[in-house]
């Protein structure tokens, strides 16, 4: 693929045509038709992302921002809506996962020299269609329905410093001896905690 | 990742045995339940959606069958987890629903200089993990 150079490519639903951009559109049209759309790509910045997603949830006017994203910037997508939540207490959350196709077109680079010959002569082109799952997360300030699946409710948890009680001492035998004392142990987010009653 | 680094003063090697404080640590959860499926990225695809596939069908006559599994991927596995669970959803004929929920892991990163070796540092950052729930549901 060395030769090829990426012209364009273009991404849809799986078994689906391409979606307009029109009202009734967007992976939370149902929930949230008016919720920020926040697209993030491979190479999408996550201090703008989180620049502008801040922003825009500063407004009262805003209730939900959606971040959703495919393929390789899967976790980075994750990764936007946690610092968000971090950042923001008191955030409902849905996630739907869903496959994409991405159809990339690849046009082969003129080998010689001087390519003097009209491009589009000699330039082979390939076009790839690849299955890349991915998900839609939802945050919203109002309240979502419980019933739905992927909800998440808020963290209950108020300050950054979780307290690492009882639930961590037990583990703490089967841990290796150095870094206890600067190791900041705790629990894998008690959102997490709070799956186990709402399942 | 370069917030979370403490100005050296001394010339660290950074040797950076990295050191998952939660990689022999599962969730709490895990102890009482063998329907947790942890998916990685060294071990084959196909075999852990056939490891998931066998829990959710049980054995030849249906037994031992569950009826929810839980698939957790942390970092770059997140992307495969999901593969994982679309596959069986889509292999199900509708039978499967999927839930995600994410959450953050922190993991710890111990750095030993050279010169001194009582002198770990421990450095903390924090990774994204997925957590999905496929269960069956009686169709409609």
């Amino acid at each position: 693929m060395e030769n090829f150079r990426k012209v364009r490519s273009e991404e849809a639903p799986a078994g689906g045509g391409a979606e307009g951009d029109g009202p009734g559109s967007g992976p939370f049209a149902d929930l949230a038709p008016d919720a920020v759309n926040m697209r993030v790509k491979e190479g999408s910045k996550i201090r703008n992302l989180m620049a502008f997603a801040t922003a825009s949830m500063a407004q009262p006017a805003t209730r939900a921002i959606v971040f959703s994203g495919c393929g390789r910037a899967t976790t980075k997508t994750v990764t936007c809506a946690e610092i968000l939540k971090r950042r923001l207490a008191g955030l409902h959350q849905v996630t739907r996962l869903r496959y994409r196709s991405v159809r990339e077109v690849w046009q082969s680079l003129p080998p010689g020299p001087t390519p003097g010959q009209t491009p589009g002569e000699s330039a082979a082109s390939l076009s790839v269609l690849k299955n890349v799952p991915g998900l839609a997360i939802l945050l919203s300030k109002d309240e979502l329905d419980p019933r739905q699946p992927g909800y998440q409710p808020p963290n209950p948890h108020p300050g950054p410093s979780s307290s690492p009680a009882a639930p961590t001492s037990k583990r703490s035998l089967g841990e290796p001896a150095a870094g206890e004392g600067s190791a900041k142990r705790s629990l894998p987010e008690p959102g997490v905690a709070d799956e186990d009653r709402t399942a | 990742m370069a917030e979370n680094r403490e100005p050296r003063g001394v010339v660290e090697a950074e040797l950076d045995p990295v050191e998952y404080t939660l990689r022999k640590r599962l969730p709490h959860r895990l102890p009482r339940r063998p329907n947790d499926i942890y998916v990685n990225m060294k071990t084959d695809f196909k075999a852990q959606l056939a490891r998931c596939q066998k829990l959710l069908d049980g054995g030849t006559r249906g037994q031992n069958a569950c009826t929810e599994i839980y698939i957790h991927g942390l970092g770059l596995a997140i992307n495969r987890a999901i593969n994982i669970a679309l596959q069986l959803q889509a292999g199900s004929f509708g039978s499967l629903q999927v839930a995600a929920n994410t959450s953050t892991v922190e993991l710890v990163d111990e750095l030993e200089p050279e010169t001194d070796t009582r002198e770990p540092l421990t450095r903390i950052r924090n990774n994204s993990a997925i957590h999905i729930r496929v269960f069956r549901v009686t169709p409609k």
